[in-house]
């Protein structure tokens, strides 16, 4: 497992920190740190797929989609409990998983990046036209039950999620499983060498990330408690969960999380200066010019950094 | 008799907005998702020309023309080529670009679409369907462009030296091709054709900022469908997903014009990877 005293020590500090903030910031901030929370968990799951096996989805607002749609539909229309709703929308949500999975596989690279975007085009459209009676169509649902009040409650609640999907990820991707899926991003000829069965890998790699996708859908709109096709299906959120983990360093679970509120708290802290969509642009080039000089993220400029402090002393 | 001719005409114009991607992904064997972004700065260059400084139609169309060309040259020089070879990477960064391209251009021109008036006004009938000049000469200037391509690529010294490059790069190489000239070309002529089958597009439906997904997944699908390295193959498939809409939006309802389309780029790509035309690959 290759564990040593001090991972478990930032750990705690990480969890102390990210569970004092309430204290100190006031509840504008909050919400924005709640955003930062789910943008985490879905960049942690774009990430033990993409960033470990190599297979970049482009397609995971299909999975997040699903998870949020069978949750919403589940709870407002059937009038099923949150308890119960929850599960089966992660189940749902894996078996679109599998669903993404069978391409992989045959193709890989960017055909297979092109397919799971087609998959989440095909989601979209096919959302506003198939029983709009239970999906709202192109409007969408509003009014879905949540589970939490107040910003302060939210934010204990997606920072739990977070956090535990965080910590049981980078226990997971420090197993020897964590390993052979790294080795699948690199070699995958050498890995079915080793006499390792990679579609089994990939199959575990895809159920994982549906999983938490699954999740962070789910409990996204019980906390939004709305949802309309055009907010989640859409190549600007696709974009957003990339860059997120792409810029916090792709393939390391604490990366994402970095990159979700580096990118989260740069969003908010262009907003009083340009309002509307502008925003984008000035944040694509930083992510642009960040991800051309360090496709390694975040992480990356930090242990550099890190190292040379080291050594200075 | 109608869909026959809507079919044809809107078929035409897909041709037009593919042909680009499909050159940059033979030649350069890299996804250039920004490739819809050509599309979206064609069609606002186009309109700022002509229809806010008054200036000829032919004059805004040319110049449009240009900057999707230049726009071409520089994504090559400043995004492909640092990160070459690093297919992933290039994919990540075009798309993040297109991003940005559209940003700016909410920036410039606010979020809400215009209407681009159409570049060659008036209306016919032709048995029954009633047909806008402006379609049909975004149909003939799709065709004209096709076939002028055709012949370069297939005559021209150029145009074979692109065809080697798309083969066997190194090969390339050898026989005295520069490849990074002629991907440097490729670019360029690839932004060239996005751009002016931007100005056709937006014609044909309207300039909005977020304009340049819809031809970017129409790319996409005629390329994959039609495999690497195949005009022909294009413009089949162009015919293929122009038809499917039109008979879609006909036959069952206008909602489900783009499904058929996504089933396709999936069934496809699982069952036949290297396209209905393509070379054998991956």
């Amino acid at each position: 497992m290759n564990l040593r005293w001090y991972h478990f020590a930032l750990w705690l500090v990480f969890i102390g920190v990210m569970y004092a903030i309430p204290e100190f910031v006031s509840k504008g901030t909050l919400r924005t740190l709640i955003f930062a929370n789910f943008l985490a968990i879905f960049a942690i799951s774009w990430d033990v797929l993409s960033g470990r096996t190599g297979y970049v989805s482009f397609g995971h607002p299909f999975l997040i989609g699903i998870g949020a749609y069978t949750s919403a539909i589940l709870t407002k229309r059937f009038d099923v409990p949150i308890e119960f709703a929850v599960p089966a929308a992660v189940m749902m949500t894996m078996i679109g998983g599998i669903i993404v999975f069978l391409p992989a596989l045959r193709i890989k690279g960017s055909y297979f990046a092109l397919v799971t975007l087609a998959f989440m085009e095909l989601m979209y459209q096919l959302v506003q036209v198939i029983r709009p009676d239970l999906t709202g169509g192109t409007r969408g649902m509003s009014g879905i039950q949540t589970l939490t009040r107040g910003a302060v409650n939210g934010y204990y609640l997606s920072v739990s999620l977070m956090l535990a999907i965080a910590l049981s990820m980078w226990l997971l991707m420090r197993t020897q499983l964590g390993t052979a899926l790294s080795a699948v991003g690199m070699n995958e000829e050498s890995v079915r060498g080793s006499g390792l069965s990679t579609t089994r890998l990939k199959l575990f790699a895809f159920l994982t990330s549906a999983f938490v996708a699954g999740l962070g859908g789910a409990f996204y709109v019980h906390y939004l408690g709305s949802i309309a096709p055009r907010a989640l299906f859409d190549i600007n959120f696709l974009f957003t969960i990339i860059v997120a983990a792409l810029i916090g360093g792709a393939s390391t679970i604490i990366g994402p999380v970095l990159g979700a509120f580096f990118l989260t708290f740069l969003l908010e802290f262009l907003r009083p200066y340009l309002p509307g969509a502008e925003r984008y642009f000035i944040y694509g080039a930083i992510a642009l010019l960040l991800y051309m000089y360090e496709p390694k993220g975040l992480i990356a400029l930090i242990q550099r950094g890190w190292n040379r402090l080291r050594g200075g002393v | 008799m109608q869909i026959i001719i809507q079919g044809l005409l809107l078929s035409g114009l897909y041709a037009l907005i593919a042909m680009g991607f499909t050159l940059i992904f033979s030649v350069g064997r890299v996804l250039n998702l920004a490739y819809g972004a050509y599309l979206l700065i064609g069609g606002y260059v186009y309109f700022t020309v002509s229809q806010t400084l008054g200036v000829p139609k032919v004059i805004g169309l040319l110049t449009a023309t240009l900057v999707g060309c230049l726009l071409g040259l520089l994504k090559y020089r400043l995004l492909v080529k640092p990160l070459k070879g690093n297919h992933v990477a290039i994919e990540i960064s075009t798309l993040i670009l297109a991003v940005v391209l559209q940003a700016a251009i909410v920036f410039l021109y606010g979020d809400s679409s215009k209407i681009l008036l159409p570049i060659v006004s008036g209306v016919t009938q032709v048995s029954g369907a009633s047909v806008t000049y402006n379609l049909l000469a975004a149909t003939v200037a799709s065709w004209a462009i096709l076939i002028a391509l055709y012949v370069f690529v297939q005559k021209t010294h150029v145009g074979r030296a692109m065809q080697a490059v798309s083969m066997d790069t190194r090969g390339a190489a050898i026989s005295g091709i520069d490849p990074d000239k002629i991907n440097l070309f490729t670019w360029g002529l690839s932004g060239a054709l996005g751009a002016t089958a931007g100005v056709f597009f937006a014609s044909y439906t309207q300039l909005s900022p977020s304009m340049w997904v819809a031809p970017l997944i129409i790319s996409v699908a005629v390329v994959i469908v039609g495999g690497i390295g195949s005009i022909i193959g294009t413009l089949v498939v162009a015919h293929i997903v122009g038809f499917m809409e039109v008979l879609a939006v006909a036959v069952i309802a206008p909602e489900l014009r783009g499904v058929f389309t996504m089933l396709l780029i999936i069934i496809v790509l699982v069952i036949r990877p290297q396209g209905l035309f393509g070379r054998e690959e991956l």
